[in-house]
């Protein structure tokens, strides 16, 4: 199991994320944030891997180590990459119990991430949350 | 150009706002238009001034509405120029129009039968026909485009004497293509079958003729042409409506009930069960008001030299691929290859400009075009060519931000 958050910190991606004044600069920062996924290679990508619910394909793949959870994920949209990057910048190397009493929901609107939550939008996020902690 | 938007974009104050602080630029028309003040205060003045039942109770309040009610059903006949109110059935929409004729064929039709369809439609002209093939063993058939885009020089063996039923829509909602309906109508009428014309996405920007296309049945939704969402309509020649099992009963759809038997109300009544929906048909009636009094010939070429302008500067562009016609539509339909549509879509939001991106109901057809899915720009009477412009504009920045592989 690689390290999927090697290359960044995850305070620096929540900071990243915080300080978006705007819609559009969180956008940006989301396709910033995107380039830092490594994608997942095509055998990874299966159909049991992927989240049911989201209008754009995302895969998340869960690897428990030592009662630590460990995360890798892919998109073949950018901006969901670069949501994930987020999800798993708050989840990445936790125990599923402190997972579990997390809110996500509210920690993903601290980083101005609300308006990708909306069940409207159908993108499945909360799909995404769902299987984090389960 | 003779038509100037600002004549009647007051009348639609929603349009007004910021969002995200920037202009809201609302380019997503044939999902649903915006409704202008005079179909708002229709809707206001009926609950305020005479909100009651229609047809039943004889008091004051009740004629008023009841008037109105019938007044709104031939103000709708003559926007279509039906030949009689009686022809006009309310229904929640498109959808419902057609569900109503799935089923109330259903009686005539026997094992081996064809129904025609387009590749075009909607899954709202789609799927009650495949759900009405497999209860009565009648074959679904689809007369398709071509692999670009066209229609085949010769479709006419389409077309058999086992074709019991053709349903075709005007324009798709998907890629803004016409069909040739009159063409395909006329085929129909030879083999005998009975024809009905989605005509959702057309109400709102051609006048529409139900004698002149001597259609059987005619649908559309009210939401899309200026009107209140939940209103519809089913138009259709008096012996086809005839025809027509009622596939709701209840009150108001019957004449006498025993125990026994029930014996049916005559048409239009006859296919409306239950308390209509009386402020969406109010609501409509006034959107046709709304329309008839414009230029309407004026807004249409208004609308298609929005669209054909958007057209014309995104052609250029080679990365964008473009599924709508250059010219006489009032859409824009395109993808990107190698950028996702959710991110383009999630962009141009951010910018304040509202557009379509998805599978728009039509599932096969982008199958056959190969995409998952389309960004569409719907144009409306309202929309200005600062907002066309502006909708190129973002979606090239979009591109540009997202084209970095």
């Amino acid at each position: 199991m690689t390290d999927s958050l090697e290359q960044q910190k995850p305070v620096n991606i929540k900071a990243q994320l915080k300080n978006c004044r705007s819609k559009e600069e969180t956008f940006k920062t989301l396709v910033t944030l995107s380039k830092t996924q490594p994608r997942l290679c095509a055998e990874d990508k299966t159909e049991d891997n992927k989240v049911k619910g989201c209008e754009s394909a995302v895969w998340l793949i869960i690897v428990e180590k030592d009662g630590l959870r460990h995360f890798k994920a892919d998109s073949d949209a950018k901006l969901m990459r670069g949501v994930l990057v987020a999800i798993l910048s708050l989840v990445e190397g936790k125990t599923l119990a402190d997972i579990q009493q997390m809110d996500l929901r509210a920690e993903l609107a601290e980083l101005n991430l609300s308006s990708y939550l909306t069940s409207s939008r159908n993108n499945g996020v909360l799909a995404i949350l769902k299987k984090v902690k389960s | 150009m003779a038509f100037d938007p600002s004549s009647l974009r007051h009348l639609f104050p929603i349009l007004a706002q910021s969002a995200y602080d920037h202009p809201l630029t609302y380019l997503d028309n044939a999902a649903t238009t915006q409704k202008p003040l005079p179909v708002l205060d229709a809707i206001q003045d009926y609950y305020r001034n005479f909100n009651a039942n229609v047809h039943r109770g004889a008091h004051f309040l009740s004629d008023r509405a009841t008037n109105r009610f019938e007044q709104a059903r031939e103000i709708v006949a003559s926007f279509i120029n039906a030949p009689e109110q009686s022809h006009v059935i309310w229904t929640k929409g498109a959808t419902e129009a057609i569900n109503t004729v799935a089923f109330g064929l259903e009686h005539i039709l026997e094992s081996g039968d064809e129904i025609l369809i387009t590749s075009l439609e909607h899954h709202a002209n789609l799927v009650p026909w495949q759900q009405l093939a497999f209860r009565t063993g009648a074959r679904l058939r689809i007369l398709p485009l071509t692999s670009n885009g066209e229609w085949e020089p010769e479709f006419s063996h389409y077309f058999t004497d086992r074709t019991r039923i053709f349903a075709a829509t005007q324009i798709s909602n998907a890629i803004g293509a016409s069909t040739p309906l009159q063409t395909m109508l006329d085929h129909a009428k030879q083999q005998g079958a009975f024809t009905l014309v989605d005509g959702a996405q057309a109400v709102a920007h051609y006048p529409v003729d139900v004698q002149t296309l001597n259609c059987d049945f005619y649908v559309f939704s009210g939401h899309k042409m200026y009107g209140p969402t939940g209103i519809g309509v089913l138009y259709g020649k008096s012996h086809a409506l005839e025809v027509l099992m009622p596939y709701q009963t209840g009150g108001e759809m019957v004449r006498h009930v025993s125990y026994q038997a029930t014996e049916f109300n005559v048409l239009p009544y006859r296919l409306e069960a239950g308390t209509p929906h009386i402020e969406g048909v109010i609501g409509l009636a006034t959107a046709c008001d709304f329309l008839n009094a414009q230029d309407r010939l004026a807004l249409l070429a208004w609308e298609q030299s929005l669209a054909a302008h958007a057209y014309a500067r995104l052609h250029k562009e080679g990365s964008i691929e473009i599924y709508s016609p250059e010219k006489n539509t009032t859409l824009v339909s395109l993808s990107v290859p190698n950028i996702h549509l959710l991110d383009l879509n999630t962009y141009l939001d951010s910018q304040g400009v509202a557009v379509r991106a998805g599978s728009h109901c039509a599932h096969p057809l982008m199958a056959q075009l190969g995409v998952a899915g389309t960004l569409r720009a719907s144009f409306a009477c309202y929309n200005t060519m600062e907002e066309a412009n502006r909708f190129c504009d973002v979606l090239l920045d979009a591109i540009d931000l997202l084209n970095d592989e």
